[in-house]
Order: structure tokens, then sequence, then C-alpha cells
């Protein structure tokens, strides 16, 4: 588990969020406070509201009720926050590089600064030597490890993550859950990563938010917050790995579809 | 059936021309068709050559290329910069609708009128008449080509400050959007062709006064001249054209 400092300020402060479309509501009551370098999970059944929330927490779409803050701090080449996307929407008519850059730019940096500053995540997610190619000639999954160093790129205080691996094949997304785990140990950002996938939650995260509880008319919110507490290396084979899959299985429970029928 | 490679696609294509230049020879020869009414093919190297000592290709060509350049590039300006416009500002798009649905169905060539009263029977005349059937293609063009641009392209400007207007009509709206504008670019390009020669036909200087004169003249081997080298500058024109797209649009898989 990343070392996590209880008194450090929060960086991203959420109250009382509520969000939905026109009138209707589906997430009310949602707290979350995220210290740096925290990694919080947040799962929930599929149409619970996980991708809007995050949209909500970073202002992409406005909340229709409740306050996020995300202090922005004095450094005037750096960002707030950044996000990785589901799809890793590159830009396809700019080389890597220059994808990896878009968040520099109107940042107080060089343009030499700023290639370094682009090439800097590209190692460190193993693309360094694909900084001059075109997205296209990328397989998914390395569009997508350039989607995380565009993200890293910017310095963020708070690293949004929308369901990034969902659309890798299993091997993949394996690979690339491994990768995150030692990546997170290596930058400075929090992060908030939203995923259907509990074991993957459970895998990467110090604290996972489980959403549900929506009945009729009544909005979905948190049922519970649930510790991760387990040492990151070798996680997966822990004893108490499956256990914690498994409580959160049980908060989720088996889903609108199936408690309808 | 069997794929043609490329060459034998090009060696049979070259079959086809020159076998319709040899029937069409032969049946001037013969005398199936009238030798008043249509020129002999192997009189026209002669006859182009011709004009090209006395300097009137040159003269009329390079008349010509003025305004057709002038509209096509005032065409495309406006035509691209309405059309973007219009797909990125809501209020814009409402402001001219009714009016860009009320012009769009007028013919250039029914401005003609107008470009005379306006400019008078000059080349800025001719340039004027260019450019509006060049202008409507574009619009639509790059209308159509912003609109369709992936609205999550956007959310990644925004996510990464970049989302004030003019970064994302840089960084996203244009570049996403490129290879639609382009297109309208070359469509404009042979659009531009076709209306410089009726232009001219109210005598402004240019290929289609020549060509006026021709067949007042029944000198229809000079009307077949210029014909071709219309068709020989618009493959030149679309040929750059290609290859300057091909350049832009290179990432492109």
């Amino acid at each position: 588990m990343a070392t996590v400092s209880v008194a450090a300020p929060a960086v991203l402060h959420a109250r009382d969020i509520s969000l939905g479309f026109g009138d209707d509501t589906i997430l009310a009551g949602v707290d979350l406070e995220v210290r740096p370098q925290e990694f919080v999970a947040v799962v929930g059944a599929s149409g619970v509201g996980k991708s809007t929330l995050l949209r909500a927490l970073t202002g992409l779409l406005p909340p229709q009720r409740g306050e996020v803050e995300i202090p922005r701090g004095e450094a005037t080449d750096t960002r707030a926050w950044s996000m990785v996307f589901q799809a890793p929407r590159l830009f396809p008519w700019r080389r890597v590089r220059a994808n990896v850059e878009l968040g520099l730019e109107g940042l107080a940096l060089s343009r030499a600064e700023r290639r370094r500053r682009a090439l800097e995540p590209l190692a460190l997610v193993g693309l360094e030597e694909f900084a001059e190619r075109w997205p296209s000639t990328l397989s998914g999954g390395q569009q997508q490890r350039v989607g995380i160093a565009r993200a890293l790129a910017v310095k963020p205080k708070v690293l949004f993550m929308d369901e990034p691996f969902s659309a890798l094949d299993a091997i993949t997304r394996r690979h690339l859950q491994g990768e995150l785990a030692d990546l997170r140990q290596r930058t400075e950002a929090a992060i908030v990563f939203v995923t259907h996938d509990i074991e993957e939650a459970v895998l990467l995260a110090d604290r996972v938010m489980v959403l549900g509880g929506k009945r009729g008319d009544t909005p979905a919110g948190v049922i519970d917050v649930v510790e991760v507490d387990l040492p990151l290396t070798a996680r997966r084979e822990h004893a108490e790995f499956a256990n914690r899959v498994q409580a959160i299985e049980h908060l989720i429970g088996p889903g609108p579809a199936a408690a309808a029928t | 059936m069997k794929p043609l490679t490329r060459s034998r696609r090009s060696l049979i294509s070259a079959q086809g021309l020159v076998g319709f230049l040899i029937l069409w020879e032969v049946s001037l020869r013969a005398g199936l068709l009238p030798g008043s009414l249509v020129p002999l093919p192997s009189s026209i190297p002669g006859v182009l050559w011709a004009e090209l000592i006395d300097g009137i290709w040159f003269e009329v060509v390079l008349s010509s290329l003025s305004h057709y350049s002038v509209g096509v590039a005032l065409g495309s300006l406006l035509g691209i910069s309405v059309g973007v416009a219009a797909a990125l500002v809501p209020r814009f798009d409402a402001l001219h609708a009714w009016l860009a649905r009320l012009l769009r169905p007028i013919p250039p060539l029914a401005w003609i009128p107008f470009a005379i009263i306006w400019f008078g029977v000059n080349p800025s005349a001719a340039a004027f008449i260019i450019s509006i059937g060049v202008f409507w293609i574009n619009y639509f063009a790059s209308y159509s080509a912003v609109r369709a641009v992936d609205p999550g392209y956007n959310e990644v400007a925004i996510a990464f400050g970049q989302g004030h207007f003019l970064a994302r009509l840089t960084k996203v709206s244009l570049p996403a959007a490129a290879p639609g504008i382009l297109g309208g670019l070359r469509a404009g390009l042979g659009q531009g062709w076709m209306t410089v020669v009726a232009a001219e036909l109210f005598g402004i200087p240019g290929i289609g006064q020549r060509m006026m004169e021709a067949s007042g003249l029944l000198a229809t081997d000079i009307v077949v001249v210029y014909m071709l080298t219309i068709a020989g500058l618009y493959a030149l024109f679309d040929f750059i054209f290609m290859a300057i797209q091909r350049r832009i649009l290179r990432w492109q898989p």
C-alpha cells in the first residue's frame, strides 16, 4: 500500500453531490475526500452513475447539487487534475509526443521543457521510442498507455481514470493493471479510478467506494467505503484478497436486472 | 472476376482512349461524321502549336487563371470560414440558416447580371461568379465536417485545459474536420473550372471567350484545343492538390 499521509490536506473535496439528467436524479448525497497519493476506486452496478460521478468531480458535467473543490496550488507548470478516458481518445492528427504535450500547452513551459515533460511519462509507460509515431500505428493497449502518459505529463494533483482498461482484451488489461500498480508508487498524483471490475478495484486501490441502492425513484448513493488495507506487492495472491472482493460483491448485490426478476 | 493490376488497368485505359481517337478519326475520314462540325483529332496538335506560337494560348490561359485563382481563393476562404463558424456557433447557425436556404439554390451563373452591374465586364466580375459556386461547396463541406467531429475530442481538449474557443478551433475542430474540409476544397477546384468558362462567355478575356470566338468561325479544332486545355489544367491542379492533401492527412491510416 502506498504511504498516504492522513494529516496532509485533501486534494479533492466533494460534498453532497447529486447528479443526473434533466429532472432525473440518478445519484445523490455523495461525499468524497481524497488525500495526496491516495488511490480511490469507485465501483457499482452498471448504470449506477460511476462515470457520471467522475465527470461531475472534474466539472465536465456540472452536478445538480453539491460542491467539488480541487485546490489548484501555486504552480504554473502543472494542472490540478487530468483524466484517462475509457477509450484512449488520442488525437489521430498528432504524433504520440504531441498528444502527450496537449495538456502542457498553455502552461509556463518553454518548447524544450514541454518536450522533455512529454518524454518523461512516455518513458514511464515504456513508449519513449514510439514518441514520433502516429497513434493509428499503435495497438489498443499502447494507445491507452499514451493516454496515461498524457494525463501524467501535467503532473496532476488528482488523476481521474474512467474504466481505462475496460475496452482492452484480458491479457492486455492484466498487464496494464500491473503497470498501474507499479506506476502509482512513482507518481505524486492521487487517483480516482472508476471500474465495474471489483477485482481490479481491490487489486489497485487503498479505498473502494461502493455505489448502489437505487430503488424505483430513489437515486443511488454510497453504500459503503471499504478500506482495502493489503500490501500492493502480490496483492492478488494475498489470503484476504478474495474476501475483500466478496465483501464488495455482497454489498452491490445481484444488480437491478437480477433484483427485478 | 480477377482484379486488375495497376499497370494492366492503366494499359487498358490507354487502349480505350487511343481506340476512341482512332474511331473518331476514321469516322471523319470515311465521311460518317461531317468535317465542318467536328475537327479531325490528328489536326489538334498542329492547331495547339499554332496557338502557342502566336502567344494566344498563354494570353487566354493566364487571363483565365488569374480570375480562376482569385475566385477559388475567395470562395474557398469565405465558404470554409462561414461553414466552420456556423457549425461551431449555434446562434450564428440559426441567424443565417434561412438566408442560406434562400440563396443556396440560385446557380452561380444567375448572378451574372449583378456581376456586370456591380463590377462591369471585367475579370472581377468573373472572379465573383466563380467564387459563388466555390463558396457553397466549401460552406457545406466544412459545416458537415465540423459537425461530424467526435464530441469526445472536445471533452479531451477541455480536460487538458484547451477548452476555450480558439484552442478548440485550432486544436480539435479544424484538424479533426480537415479530411472533409479538404474534400470540399478539391470539389471547389473542379467547380471553379466549370464556372470559369461560362463566366467568360459574356466578354471577359480568357479561355471561354476564345472558345466563343472560335465557334463563331466554326473553328471547332480551336474549341477542342481549349476543351483539352481545361481538362489538362484541371488534372494538373488536382494532381498538385492531391499531393498536398496526402501530406496534410499523412496521419490517416
